[in-house]
């Protein structure tokens, strides 16, 4: 199911008090939508984490534009475009690393190239199928309200996954994103775990496309990192915030998105940009107090104030 | 002499790599024997570093072989787990663009344990205390709450050291370890290294372009321009018309400024 139903809608559209809003927590819909929130917030939260250090922000964002031709795909197959989407992400963002490592262009460059062109063709083919226009609006912006239970088992198990990958890989995945030759010589597979993380970056983005669309799709996975990476002096801290804020923000965006018949992925990213915004205060006012400020060491000669030489 | 002590801690036999379609390293053959300082001279795009990044594993090579501790180097790259935690690797460089939420103490942490899956809590005390030491030991001992990407570039190189020193190990790889640091600081970080290898007795292979600090502290020069122009001594290999031929004409070593003040050059 990819929709809501115009009756679940109209019924989210009226309500805005306390009371309606126990009544909306009360549909079984709302709930396996703030779940499905919770759980692909975290999760863009916790990959978000390491994309954002690795400078795979808009490897990210690119992989959700192109997301939009595996859809449409879908649809003209006849297949739930939920079922398309997540190979058709794995291996387009196979693809896209192939393109990127082999040719001689910049990355951002091949990037923008192949989403506009994907995007292209995937709003042209969509234009031509009468029985979708309807529905363009949920693909671009997102709508979680039509998420169904096998859905969130899946992404539960992806969550998991993900979790138990992340932690005993941690230390791989940190070295190889500070030097390729430091990890490699440490005796990281480095192409494997490479590899890995892009696969599920880009499982993650498809899971998570329902609940934000493929316009925001990006701010899922960089906007909690972008935040945390303010808050935390410790990675598995580091880690923790973004996932936290991650699936703290999808919550209350929903809840917003439900009480104001709001489209759900502007009023997540929303409500994530509020969250970065007092990650941005509380981290200058960490600046500002001495009292919490870390003491700087001793300086090596030459050193520049800013610390950096 | 035991058969454990003869055995080079590297030894490279007819090492040939391309890289990008070309001939980077052409049938380049030599060995490290143990506790010996050796440092691998040459022009830029002498493949230097390529030759490095073959022996540790990191680029595939077209012919020779590799043996490390006496264990061959795989195809892949591949090597037992009791050899690969005997080697690190000192990189010129970490990727730290903006704020890089790691600490000094949890990067050298990452040093301590052998390759391989674990959890970020396990064995915590063991390695908390051997952090402890190796920050102690480069002189980081205040740095450990610091954030990486929050140091200079001398403190930086010192951290990494502290990397290398949490856990014994054999071989250490240095690629332009002293680039980007002032004269004072490349001093600084020199002796620093000198005496952990001292105490570490470890067997060192830096790239390097400060020919003066190569002829003052190494036993083996290894001067490369695709091939193996010539090795040995330092006064042997870094001699007037060696250079000439390995850089071309009127190249001669420069000699470091210890005053504070002192020109790197």
């Amino acid at each position: 199911m990819w929709c809501p139903t115009a009756t679940n809608t109209a019924l989210v559209g009226v309500m805005v008090d306390g009371a309606a809003l126990a009544m909306l927590l009360d549909q079984p819909f709302m709930q396996r939508a703030l779940i499905g929130g919770l759980l692909t917030g975290s999760l863009g939260g916790l990959l978000g984490s390491f994309a954002v250090l690795r400078q795979l922000s808009f490897f990210s964002d690119a992989l959700g534009h192109s997301a939009l031709l595996g859809i449409t795909l879908g649809l003209l197959l006849g297949i739930n475009p939920t079922l398309v989407l997540i190979p058709f992400a794995v291996i387009f963002a196979l693809l896209i690393n192939q393109l990127v490592q082999r040719s001689r262009l910049p990355a951002d460059a091949l990037l923008n190239i192949v989403y506009s062109t994907s995007l292209a063709f995937a709003v042209v083919a969509l234009s031509l199928m009468e029985t979708y226009r309807g529905g363009i609006h949920q693909l671009l912006f997102g709508d979680i309200l039509g998420i169904a239970w096998p859905d969130l088992a899946v992404i539960a198990i992806l969550l998991l996954g993900a979790l138990v990958y992340l932690a005993l890989s941690l230390r791989a995945q940190v070295l190889l994103t500070l030097n390729d030759d430091l990890a490699g010589a440490f005796g990281v597979r480095a192409n494997w775990h490479r590899l890995a993380f892009i696969i599920l970056l880009a499982v993650v983005v498809a899971v998570s496309i329902k609940a934000v669309g493929v316009l925001l799709i990006s701010a899922f996975v960089v906007i909690p990192a972008c935040a945390g990476r303010l808050l935390s002096r410790r990675f598995p801290v580091y880690m923790l915030i973004s996932g936290t804020l991650g699936g703290g923000c999808a919550l209350l965006g929903l809840l917003v998105s439900g009480l104001t018949n709001l489209p759900s992925g502007p009023c997540v990213v929303i409500v994530q940009f509020a969250g970065f915004m007092l990650a941005l205060l509380v981290s200058q006012v960490r600046c500002w107090s001495p009292a919490i400020a870390v003491p700087a060491g001793p300086r090596t000669p030459g050193a520049d104030p800013a610390g950096r030489e | 002499m035991s058969s454990s002590t003869a055995t080079p801690v590297l030894a490279v036999q007819g090492l040939t790599v391309q890289r990008d379609g070309l001939l980077a390293v052409d049938a380049v053959s030599f060995q490290l024997a143990r506790e010996t300082d050796t440092a691998l001279v040459g022009p830029n795009g002498a493949g230097k570093s390529t030759l490095v990044a073959a022996l540790l594993g990191l680029l595939p090579r077209q012919a020779g072989t590799v043996l490390l501790m006496g264990h061959a180097l795989g195809p892949a790259g591949q090597l037992p787990r009791s050899v690969r935690v005997q080697i690190a690797y000192l990189p010129q460089t970490l990727s730290l663009q903006g704020r890089f939420p790691l600490s000094v103490a949890e990067f050298v942490g990452f040093g301590f344990d052998p390759p391989g899956p674990r959890l970020p809590w396990a064995g915590g005390q063991r390695r908390h205390g051997a952090v402890q030491r190796a920050l102690e030991r480069t002189g980081c001992r205040d740095l450990g709450e610091r954030l990486l990407s929050e140091l200079s570039g001398g403190q930086l190189k010192r951290v990494l050291l502290a990397f290398c020193v949490v856990r014994p190990r054999q071989l250490l790889v240095l690629d332009e370890a002293q680039a980007g640091l002032d004269a004072p600081s490349s001093e600084q970080f020199h002796q620093l290294l000198l005496e952990l290898r001292r105490q570490e007795g470890w067997t060192v292979l830096q790239v390097s372009h400060d020919l003066e600090m190569v002829r003052r502290s190494c036993d083996q020069v290894l001067c490369l321009n695709r091939r193996l122009r010539c090795s040995g001594a330092p006064d042997h290999a870094l001699s007037p018309a060696r250079l000439a031929e390995l850089y071309g004409a009127n190249v001669v070593p420069y000699r470091h400024q210890h005053s504070p003040g002192g020109r790197h050059g």
